[in-house]
């Protein structure tokens, strides 16, 4: 950068886009809209009126996008509409599936949804959209959380392991051993955030240690191997993934953790060997634990063999089901509400996905699924425009781990890989997850204000002193 | 650190191409194969939520509906409902929520609007969004026929018994009748629970309601089965004509010393009469001799230009009449009771109407067949019946021979049938026929099988009308047990159709 002859004028501001967010952000509202009314009339036959729920949810996003306007001016105007988009044809995926068999609809008898399905999402969605409002208040710069590297850490590993530690009676729903029950019906998983803030440790451990890890080390067979006393976070992750894995049967759960781990301190050392490590470590850990614990073993076979002897109708029930289910969708899927997704258990959480691939065929899940890619790619642009390291850091692990996590559910419900439970972001029903999905989208915007922003103006003119932009 | 931000995006562009390759895989390329899997829910329940093709009877030239899907009330489900249950009943078959039979099962394709010939129509609905739907199908059942078929069997003193008449210039079954049967409005439920209770209702009851004995069952054809002994003679030349005298001895010694008695030990004419006559009056020793002669190769060689031997799709599948070949199926002492319908031999009631309709159509056997057309949604047609030779069963000139063969059954004073189908008895028309009385291994005291086989001659210029086959199990003489259950179904036939 030269520095002007006339550094007195104001340098002209890069334009923020908020008009154009805005637009776009109207046409995500309005594809949900529509979307609601393709779902009365798949299930009516007639259209139905205008719901206080999506009035509720265009406001909340009209909100979040003055947020974005007053505290991140200059941030992507890509991501709000993106986040909207998903978030409101989730809800209205909720809402088909709530009247399963209600009020005269086609589907089972018996439906474990509540009748209040839609409504408590929404208020999940206004929950998420004012921590998004927070983040954009309190953190003015993605960096400052650097100094709260090892207590968010901490928080990060004790949210993790409180489920483990709770009686199955106030841990486990559905199986799977990775709540926090309150007790009346609310409960919260832990993970979904302890992901967000051991991110938030990882990038500060690793921005901090980045150089050691970097370049120590001998030279094997054209692989820089690191020092075994560098080796020890790593094999510490490994191993509290693992044991998420054997106490809370949570494969997927641990696949994201090892694989974001992994991934930022590839970023941060840019040394191949640290993937190849994790990805062995993390496939010899995973078949140990197949062989060791039975409930894993059983992953793969209802992965191998999902129509085999008796599996379609018990261990496979529910992924046969999901399969089916998309295959029935076919092309140009049954159109919202007239297919019969309820035929999968549970079909609101873990396998949202299958729901859209049978109403809305393959073209809705291609779309969904680009709407899901452009996500993360702006995120991981955000990485890359932004300076400082810990941001690039942080951003590129979580924009990598929401692409790993669409790929472990999207790919498990569609028998690409073995299915583990784990939620699609902003589609599942569930507050946890729709939480912490916004406050991503928070850092996100942060991050890309920050990347795309006015470079700092000197505070005074100090002659030869200049701003120089780190990269 | 960019240079690993841009690999890492790299990999997460590799992702979500596996994504998007395996959905195209599970939602373009693996549909049809998950669709068929066993058990599919949603293939299953979609039988409910589209309105499947009528079952329509045409053959008296007007429609009428056999089969329908109604709405069922307060539900967005159809259900199926059969007007004459029991009557059509073989020929309907049943559509339950588990399985199929009869037509229902044959023509599933077209009425559930899944065949890709009706893809076009499909592929319309879905974009108007008109609800998809079934083809009709017309069968060429004649409604007078069949109900007169089902009453005959019913009023029959509850015998096991089945019907076919066919139209022998074409193959048109236009009756396809079997009594005990079932009611199929009985299965039309979507109530499992209570599916499975008359399910096993059906199932248990020692009457075999859900056998269709016209197509699913073999008898021994008895006597019978002297219309392929003659054809075989007179095609071969073991036998002139019908005048040609035969060997009829009372008893018929046989190569292994085994005695063949004629039915009652009743003496045949002169002990060498004309074919002709040994024929109007069923003589046993004669065409066990003519048999034996001849060989069982040759006789199983002019039952199969019959049709015999063989499987066959009307669409519903046909089990094959046989002469079997088994070990030791030469010995002419054996191919003297194979040639008179005994021994191994076996045929459907279907098989018996298509042993007159042969002769009937001049010796051309036609491929019985029941659908005379498929109609879309849309009134198209289809698809159209195509009349189709079977075979030559023999030439014209022997049919001629059999067909004045057959004519003495019913009209010569002695023959066996003259009683009960003689032109005093069917108001005038002619019926040629033959009779059968078939001893059915189980007691050869009062439980022999009645048979009864016939045909309405063309007239100048007209093909014959109908051929009818019947078997009724245990009914004793053929002559008194089946062939007035035939003379019933022809008289109303040819009442509908003047």
């Amino acid at each position: 950068m030269t520095v002007a002859a006339d550094a007195n004028r104001p340098v002209a501001m890069p334009r923020g886009r908020r008009r154009t967010e805005l637009v776009m952000l109207a046409f995500a509202v309005a594809v949900v809209l529509l979307a609601y009314a393709a779902v009365g009339l798949g299930l009516r036959g007639k259209l139905p009126g205008l719901p206080a729920d999506l009035v509720a949810f265009a406001a909340l996003m009209v909100v979040a996008h003055l947020a974005i306007r007053r505290f991140a001016p200059h941030a992507d105007p890509l991501l709000l509409p993106l986040a909207a988009l998903l978030n409101g044809l989730g809800i209205v995926m909720i809402y088909r599936l709530q009247e399963s068999g209600r009020n005269g609809n086609p589907g089972l008898q018996v439906t474990d949804m509540s009748t209040s399905a839609t409504t408590t999402q929404l208020l999940y969605t206004g929950v998420g959209v004012a921590v998004l409002v927070a983040v954009l208040v309190l953190i003015r710069e993605v960096r400052v959380l650097q100094r709260y590297t090892y207590t968010l850490g901490a928080v990060g590993l004790v949210l993790l392991a409180i489920p483990a530690m709770l009686p199955a009676s106030h841990s486990v729903v559905n199986g799977a051993k990775v709540w926090i029950i309150f007790g009346s019906g609310f409960s919260v998983e832990p993970g979904e955030f302890a992901r967000l803030a051991l991110a938030v440790f990882f990038a500060g451990y690793l921005v901090s240690k980045r150089d050691v890890l970097a370049l120590a080390g001998r030279r094997v067979l054209g692989v820089v191997l690191p020092r075994a006393r560098d080796l020890g976070p790593v094999l510490i992750a490994w191993a509290a993934s693992l044991l998420i894995l054997i106490f809370e049967t949570d494969i997927g759960t641990s696949a994201l953790f090892f694989g974001m781990f992994v991934v930022m301190l590839y970023i941060a050392t840019q040394r191949t060997s640290w993937l190849l490590i994790g990805v062995t470590l993390f496939v010899a850990g995973s078949w140990l634990t197949a062989l060791a614990v039975p409930h894993v073993m059983e992953r793969f076979t209802v992965w191998l063999h999902p129509f085999a002897g008796s599996n379609a109708t018990g261990i496979a029930y529910q992924p046969v089901q999901a399969l089916e289910g998309l295959a029935f969708g076919g092309l140009f899927g049954t159109g919202l509400g007239q297919g019969q997704p309820y035929h999968t258990p549970l079909v609101q959480s873990d396998f949202i996905f299958s729901a859209f691939g049978e109403e809305l065929g393959l073209v809705g899940v291609m779309a969904l699924l680009l709407v899901f890619g452009l996500l993360v790619q702006r995120g991981l642009r955000a990485a890359v425009a932004v300076p400082d390291p810990f941001s690039k850091l942080l951003i590129g692990g979580l924009s990598f781990v929401l692409a790993l996590q669409i790929f472990v559910i999207v790919g498990g419900v569609s028998g690409l890989i073995p299915l583990t439970g784990i939620t699609t972001p902003f589609l599942s029903q569930g507050g946890s997850s729709l939480v912490a999905s916004w406050i991503l989208v928070a850092l996100l915007v942060r991050v890309s204000d920050t990347a795309r922003g006015p470079a700092p103006q000197p505070i005074q003119d100090e002659g030869m002193t200049q701003v120089v932009r780190a990269g | 650190m960019n240079r690993a931000l841009l690999r890492i995006s790299l990999a997460c562009l590799v992702m979500f191409v596996l994504l998007l390759i395996n959905m195209n895989y599970v939602q373009a390329f693996e549909t049809g194969k998950l669709a068929a899997e066993p058990g599919n829910i949603r293939v299953f329940d979609e039988q409910f939520t589209y309105q499947r093709g009528s079952i329509i009877a045409n053959g008296d030239g007007t429609d009428l509906k056999i089969a329908e899907s109604v709405p069922v009330k307060g539900t967005d489900t159809y259900q199926r409902y059969y007007p004459d249950g029991p009557v059509y009943a073989p020929v309907t078959g049943y559509d339950t929520i588990y399985s199929t039979s009869g037509i229902e099962q044959a023509e599933n394709s077209y009425l559930s609007g899944t065949n890709p010939k009706l893809a076009v129509h499909n592929l319309g609905a879905l974009l108007t969004g008109k609800q998809k739907q079934g083809a009709t199908v017309e069968l060429t059942i004649s409604p007078a026929a069949q109900q007169a078929a089902y009453t005959a069997l019913a009023g029959d003193g509850g015998h096991p018994a089945a019907l076919v008449a066919i139209s022998p210039s074409t193959g048109a079954i236009l009756a396809l009748a079997s009594y005990p049967t079932f009611d199929p409005n009985q299965l039309a439920t979507q109530d499992g629970a209570k599916l499975d209770k008359v399910d096993q209702q059906l199932l248990t009851n020692p009457s075999q309601p859900l056998l269709n004995r016209a197509i699913s069952e073999t008898y021994p054809p008895g006597s019978s089965f002297k219309i392929v002994t003659s054809s075989a003679a007179l095609s071969t030349g073991a036998v002139a004509s019908p005048n040609t005298p035969v060997y009829a001895p009372s008893p018929l010694t046989l190569p292994n010393g085994n005695l063949l008695v004629n039915d009652g030990g009743e003496i045949c004419g002169d002990g060498m009469p004309p074919m002709i006559q040994a024929f109007w009056m069923s003589c046993n020793t004669a065409f066990g001799h003519l048999g034996s002669t001849m060989g069982a190769p040759t006789l199983r060689r002019y039952s199969s230009q019959f049709g015999m031997n063989r499987s066959l799709f009307i669409p519903l599948h046909v089990v094959p009449s046989v002469l079997p070949e088994g070990s030791g199926w030469t010995d002419p002492s054996l191919t003297a009771f194979s040639a008179i319908g005994q021994y191994n031999d076996a045929v459907t009631p279907l098989q018996e109407a298509m042993f007159s309709a042969a002769i009937a159509n001049g010796g051309k056997l036609m491929y019985p067949y029941l659908v005379q057309q498929v109609v879309g949604p849309g009134l198209a047609v289809i698809q159209g019946a195509k009349p189709s030779v079977l075979s030559q069963a023999v030439s014209p000139a022997v049919a001629s021979d059999l067909q004045s063969m057959m004519y003495e059954v019913t009209h010569n004073t002695g023959g066996t049938a003259y009683q009960t189908a003689g032109p005093q008895v069917t108001g005038g028309i002619t019926i040629d026929g033959k009779t059968g009385t078939a001893q059915n291994g189980i007691d050869n005291g009062n439980l022999n099988d009645a048979v009864f086989t016939c045909f309405v001659p063309g007239t100048a210029g007209q093909p014959s009308p109908i051929a009818v086959g019947v078997i009724v199990q245990g009914g004793g003489f053929g002559a008194d047990a089946a062939a007035p259950i035939a003379v019933q179904v022809i008289r109303a036939y040819l009442q509908a159709h003047s």
